[in-house]
């Protein structure tokens, strides 16, 4: 049934609209709320903000259904609307979009750099050493358990209790862990940059084909980049990471990254890049926040 | 009368603070008369420069090149017309309103608002040129504010034209017009066209167009009330009588009116030149002075603005030494500003003002300015016109004597309790001579009107008379008729009595009946018996001696005593037909029988003793300020109570206890009656003396510039005085006065003018309605300024905290504007309906000085009780909403700059999720709308703990004021529509506020009651305690 109604929803809302409301929703609570349900109900139930947008909701919902079940339901999201629950656990304003953000992070989304002069392109190597020192293999292999790929790790148990996380080595960026190549290729002229969604507590991508990453020229000339690699070479980010359990109990948890090696780029010229999730349900274009399902950068690499 | 034709004034309604410049304006305008205060007495002197009256008609006709038969010749008057201008007094110089629009413009929080936007634009400035792409909030917030002072501005120059209009409308334009002879005809040609030297004719109830002198005069009488007060009939006659131009009777005067009689006259001034345009001119020069309620409200301000400007300042100080940016300091500063300003208050105040205007205005009291509702309120002296204001300003009878006995007649407005014996056949006799001696009539065509409202031609005393024997008497037209007059001898200053010579009403009695009246002494003169209980006696000894002391007694009650007495004439010696000659007085006019006294009196309204009560236990002097005989005003003011009953002046004592009037303690008397002679010769430390000495004090035979004395000598006494009165000659006063009040029915168009207030029915009662109303508003002001101050702490407090903890910016500047100028705006009116606590005419008026509208314990318990715990209460909904969200709150210590940072679009929250630039933004704007609802739930609570300042709320009634709960709903429904209709309007940084955010606050606006609660409990259980002194405000 809450499938039903999300694929009656999808197309009804305007993303922007869809997006504002996913701000203070409930996906998460809803969603942690229905954990005894079985994996396939794992389609996240859109709880809107609005009362009157609920009730309308509740009306089409409860068309063709006993009524008393239709009541006892509206009156169920009612009192989770408000009072909830879940004290523990954040109230997700994230909602069920995935933010991505990219590393190197200095101050900007602009990549310049000078491939003949390290000091143009060293912080960029030491933000991703940084960056990458909780992926190491070996604290990954102490820390973490090797869960099984294409599921979602779903830990049941008392809300206080820890969570394990999956392991994600650094060793599976390949060319972009810095282990073979310790610049990155930033010295070369391919830069890596790593990608990662924001963590939201709770949320899980929908089932299916995992979440993909592609990335190619924003505006201009297609060629300007001609081939990018990925690593994981999928390209994508695995169920197994979600969901995640908030960093009180999921102490150890390291997000997913998917690394984009620029192999070939044209040089000397600013090249705006825009790197999109893809996949059922992602949502990528809002316009308002630029970090939805997207990220957006430049690279000018000189030499 | 005077009313309807002086349109020649237009309203001038200024606020205050405009008085004193177009005040400065006009000195300069009238410098050429040099109206400065100290030299008005001589002003008004020189001004009367005027000996016209001493010249014969020929020199007359020189003097203005005139010919008194043939008149002007049309191209002459059309020579001075154009030299002279037209006949009209010109109107009270008016601020442009352009002006009075800007000056609401940079009133009051206006200035600290505009350096608001003016810094919001600068700062835009400097981020643009630093940044191209710059965002445009600080210009929007720089556009809002500037909006708010314009609209404030526009709605508060509306309330005032708006009032101004009230007064527009009161006087309409009749066009005056004048019978003016010209090249030799007799032409009506509009007043305004009249020029000197014109010869113009009047008659009995036109009004004197301009300043005439009089050539001729056939039983011309003129009311000069409109010029001196006094509206005793003046007879007018081509003599020259007196040195003195007012005194002579051969100068009419502009704006007053001929009663009766025609005469025909030499106009010598017009327009401005005249006396009335003189003292009207005089009266504009008067500065008026600033009201209570505006002193106060700048005294606000300044405390406001002082606390906005210096707590702006330290802020941007510490700003800047934490090492923010200048720019950012710029815009806390900005910030600082707004949340410390109250921008709607103002406005609140001038709604709450004309609230309480309209309701007094359905009381009789016309506000003209609006300020003046809350002077009255902290009136501390009365200075009450006696004719027209106290009394009823008309003749009425007050005692009749006679069969040796003093009778008291009704003088109530109606006068239909007529209660004393009317059985004596003396009375047949008496009320028969008053019938019948006496030439007034009613106006015909006036059968439905009451007795007592019915038009009379006459004089007042014949008036009264009239009414009188009209009231017991019945139809006095048919007992004329019964008894027919063969012959009249009308009253004549040297007879000084009347005649007449009447059939009698039985047509088989032959007798002709003479009647007479007049002074009481020439009437006893001419008697030789008198008539006690329906018999005649001879006038002997004793009955002189009762008619001696009668008249005395009457005489000292300030009434006008008259004789009666008749005479059947002995029907062998005068026969029907016998031709009585008037001239020759062919018929006996001595000998005849004494019947009665009766004395008339201008009697008091019958509300005004009680009201006059009133003013006094309200702890309000009233002083009675008259141009009448000092024995008449006493017996006034005692009769109204200006004088208790209990009280005796210097005079009286000396009289009691058989000793000179200087050897009396002057501790001993409490009432004082001061003659206008004495004042002249009064140093102003003297009248001071007089006017803290005496609760009762009663100024006699004062002319217009010793009542301004009078009103100032008042002012240096810290009083805050009033003035009531109705002639031009009042006017200097009433503009003087801190409020001055104008009678609608008999005022002078002047007096209106120079007045704050207008008592639409003379009705002196009113005045203590609008006293009471002025005490009350004063008290709901309190209430009104005490709950909008109360959130400014509420709203202060998110800046400093973001100055110096760095949260994430708790509410936006727009959003509290939408506080300030939305939620917040009609639960303050909504105080403005508070009835209340007390009986607030029991107390004194308040202290101008001391009392203050803003003091300090209303300051501290607002900012720093109520205040601070709104503030918390406000920012647990603040930190409810973010820890929620996953910003527990000592996550959010010093994450400002992280937070704000446009590229960061992973800061990690308490539970480790990762936040985008504009999630961040999102959640700040929902942070900002739940900081509102915190202070709108608990304004609710400050609200009704703001009905009162002493009592309980239980002992108030929480639902007898309906209009705070339209206040209380009023403000959800704003909130409801600005967090769910509006959420989506980025511009205005409000979102969706999840209902249970709505509650959060509520246990604090509990908290607030029963806080406030027990003040008030410890207030009224420990009066004069620590705690009274400091927590009552």
């Amino acid at each position: 049934m809450r499938r039903q109604l999300r694929s009656r929803r999808a197309p009804a809302f305007p993303y922007g609209y869809r997006y504002r409301l996913d701000d203070q929703d409930e996906v998460n609570q809803n969603y942690l709320a229905d954990e005894e349900e079985e994996a396939e109900e794992a389609q996240v139930l859109v709880v809107p903000d609005l009362e009157e947008e609920e009730e309308k909701e509740e009306e089409e919902r409860s068309q063709g259904q006993p009524i008393g079940n239709a009541w006892w339901q509206k009156l169920q999201i009612m009192i989770e609307y408000l009072w909830d629950p879940e004290r523990r656990i954040s109230l997700a304003q994230t909602g069920q979009s995935w933010r991505v953000m990219i590393r190197p992070f200095a101050h900007s989304l602009n990549f310049n750099f000078n491939v003949s002069e390290p000091d143009t392109w060293q912080h960029y190597v030491i933000s991703l050493n940084g960056f990458l020192q909780g992926y190491n293999d070996s604290l990954q292999e102490e820390m973490n358990v090797d869960c099984p790929p294409g599921q979602y790790f779903i830990q049941d148990g008392n809300e206080d209790e820890d969570k394990k996380a999956c392991q994600f080595k650094r060793s599976f960026l390949k060319n972009c862990s810095g282990l073979e190549d310790p610049t990155f290729g930033y010295a070369t002229g391919q830069p890596c940059i790593l990608l990662k969604m924001n963590r939201i507590v709770g949320f899980r991508p929908e089932l299916g084909d995992p979440v993909k990453v592609s990335c190619k020229v924003q505006r201009g000339d297609e060629d300007d980049i001609r081939s990018i690699n990925y690593y994981p070479e999928s390209a994508s980010f695995d169920l197994r990471y979600y969901p995640y359990y908030g960093k009180l109990t999921h102490v150890n948890y390291t997000s997913p990254l998917v690394a984009m090696h620029f192999t070939d780029v044209v040089k000397n010229q600013a090249v705006p890049v825009q790197c999109q999730l893809k996949g059922k349900g992602i949502i990528n274009d809002v316009i308002s926040d630029h970090f939805v399902g997207r990220v957006i950068f430049t690279l000018n690499i000189e030499t | 009368m005077s009313r309807k034709t002086l349109e020649i004034y237009s309203v001038e309604l200024d606020g205050t603070k405009d008085t004193k410049q177009t005040d400065q304006e006009d000195d300069k305008k009238y410098n050429d008369l040099d109206l400065k205060k100290s030299h008005q007495k001589e002003e008004l002197k020189r001004e009367l420069d005027l000996d016209d009256h001493k010249l014969t008609s020929e020199e007359l006709e020189q003097k203005y090149g005139t010919n008194i038969i043939t008149g002007l010749s049309s191209a002459r008057a059309a020579e001075h017309l154009a030299r002279d201008g037209p006949n009209t007094l010109s109107p009270p110089k008016q601020t442009p309103e352009i002006i009075k629009f800007l000056k609401q413009m940079v009133g009051g929080f206006s200035i600290l608002l505009w350096i608001g936007a003016v810094l919001c634009w600068i700062a835009y400035g400097i981020q643009y040129v630093n940044d191209k792409s710059a965002s445009l909030d600080s210009v929007y917030l720089g556009v809002v504010l500037a909006l708010v002072v314009i609209l404030t501005g526009i709605f508060a120059y509306y309330q005032e034209a708006k009032s101004t209009n009230i007064m527009a409308s009161f006087s309409k334009m009749i066009p005056q017009e004048a019978l003016v002879i010209r090249d030799s005809e007799k032409k009506v040609i509009p007043a305004e066209q009249l020029v000197v030297g014109d010869i113009v004719e009047i008659k009995g109830g036109d009004q004197i167009p301009a300043d005439i002198r009089l050539l001729s005069s056939q039983g011309c009488k003129v009311d000069n009330s409109s010029l001196t007060g006094e509206s005793e009939p003046q007879p007018r006659s081509a003599e020259f009588t007196h040195e003195n131009p007012l005194e002579t009777k051969n100068i009419g005067f502009y704006s007053t009116t001929c009663l009766e009689g025609t005469a025909t006259g030499v106009v010598i001034n017009t327009g401005d030149r005249t006396v009335i345009g003189r003292i009207a001119s005089l009266a504009s020069g008067v500065g008026s002075e600033k009201t209570p309620i505006a002193t106060e409200i700048e005294h606000f301000v300044h405390i406001v603005a002082g606390v906005a400007v210096s707590v702006g300042l330290l802020f941007f100080i510490i700003a800047v030494s934490l090492k923010y940016q200048v720019l950012d300091s710029i815009i806390f500063l900005i910030g600082i500003i707004v949340a410390n300003v109250p921008e709607g208050l103002l406005a609140t105040v001038t709604v709450t003002l004309s609230l309480t205007a309209k309701r007094m205005a359905k009381k009789n009291c016309l506000v003209k300015n609006l300020e003046a509702v809350e002077t009255l309120g902290s009136t501390s002296i009365i200075c009450s016109d006696k004719t027209g204001t106290l009394t009823q300003n008309r003749m009425a009878v007050a005692h009749l004597w006679f069969d040796n006995q003093i009778f008291m007649a009704d003088t109530s407005e109606n006068q239909l309790n007529q209660a004393f014996d009317q059985s004596s056949g003396t009375w047949a006799s008496l009320s028969k001579i008053i019938a019948l001696c006496n030439r007034a009539e009613f106006r015909p065509g006036q059968e439905n009107i009451p007795i007592m409202k019915k038009v009379v031609v006459g004089d007042a005393s014949e008036t009264a008379l009239l009414k009188f024997s009209e009231v017991i008497l019945g139809d006095v037209m048919e007992i004329r008729k019964r008894n027919r007059k063969v012959a009249e001898i009308p009253f004549n200053s040297t007879n000084k009595f009347q005649l007449s010579i009447h059939e009698t009403e039985d047509p088989e009695d032959k007798h002709f009946l003479v009647v007479m009246k007049g002074a009481p002494e020439r009437i006893l003169e001419r008697c030789s018996t008198i008539m006690i209980n329906g018999q005649e006696q001879p006038l002997g000894k004793s009955n002189a001696t009762a008619f001696h002391t009668a008249y005395m007694e009457l005489g000292g009650l300030g009434e006008r005593v008259l004789g009666f007495c008749h005479l059947y004439l002995p029907e062998d010696e005068f026969p029907e037909s016998y031709p009585f000659d008037v001239d020759a007085m062919n018929f006996p006019t001595s000998n005849l029988c004494f019947v009665g006294l009766l004395s008339m009196i201008d009697p008091p309204r019958s509300t005004v003793p009680d009201a006059v009560a009133k003013c006094r236990s309200a702890g309000i002097k009233v002083i009675m300020v008259t141009g009448d005989h000092p024995i008449t005003a006493k017996a006034v003011a005692k009769s109204v109570g200006v004088i208790s009953a209990s009280s005796e002046t210097v005079e009286d004592i000396a009289r009691r206890c058989s000793i000179a009037v200087e050897q009396v303690n002057k501790r001993d008397a409490r009432a004082a009656v001061v003659t206008g002679m004495e004042l002249k010769d009064m140093a102003p430390e003297q009248l001071d003396e007089i006017l803290a000495n005496y609760s009762e004090i009663v100024f006699a035979r004062t002319s217009p510039q010793q009542k301004l004395i009078i009103v100032e000598g008042c002012q240096r006494q810290d009083a805050v005085v009033a003035v009531t009165g109705d002639g031009v000659n009042d006017s200097p006063a009433l503009k003087k006065a801190d409020i001055g009040i104008a009678m609608g029915i008999a005022g002078s168009d002047a007096a209106k003018n120079a007045a704050d207030m207008v008592l639409l029915d003379d009705n002196f009662a009113s005045i203590v309605t609008g006293v009471e109303e002025g005490r009350l508003i004063f008290d709901n002001l309190k209430k009104t300024i005490a709950y909008t101050l109360t959130k400014n702490i509420a709203e202060l407090c998110p800046f400093l905290i973001y100055i110096i903890v760095g949260l994430p910016l708790p509410i936006g500047t727009i959003t509290l504007l939408f506080i300030d100028l939305g939620t917040d705006i009609i639960p303050s009116i909504a105080l403005a309906y508070e009835k209340a606590e007390s009986d607030i005419m029991n107390r004194k008026p308040r202290h101008k000085k001391k009392d203050r509208l803003v003091n300090h314990q209303l300051a501290i318990y607002s900012y720093l009780h109520i205040g601070l715990m709104q503030a918390l209460g406000a920012f647990l909904v603040y930190f409810t909403v973010y820890a929620q969200q996953g910003f527990w709150p000592t996550s959010l210590i010093n994450l400002r700059v992280r937070w704000e940072k446009d590229e960061l679009n992973d800061v990690e929250d308490s539970y480790g999720q990762e936040w985008t630039r504009y999630q961040r933004k999102y959640l700040e704007w929902t942070g900002y709308t739940a900081f509102f609802v915190g202070i709108m739930v608990q304004q609710i609570a400050d609200l009704i703990i703001r009905k009162t300042r002493r009592n309980s709320i239980f002992q108030q009634g929480l639902f007898r004021n309906k209009v705070i709960w339209v206040g209380i709903a009023s403000q959800i429904i704003i909130a409801l529509i600005l967090s769910y209709g509006l959420g989506s309007v980025t511009a205005l940084s409000f979102t969706m506020l999840r209902p249970q955010y709505w509650f959060v606050a509520i246990p604090h606006a509990i908290l607030i009651w029963v806080y406030d609660e027990v003040r008030k409990l410890f207030i009224r259980r420990y009066p004069g305690s620590w705690w009274d002194k400091n927590m009552y405000y």
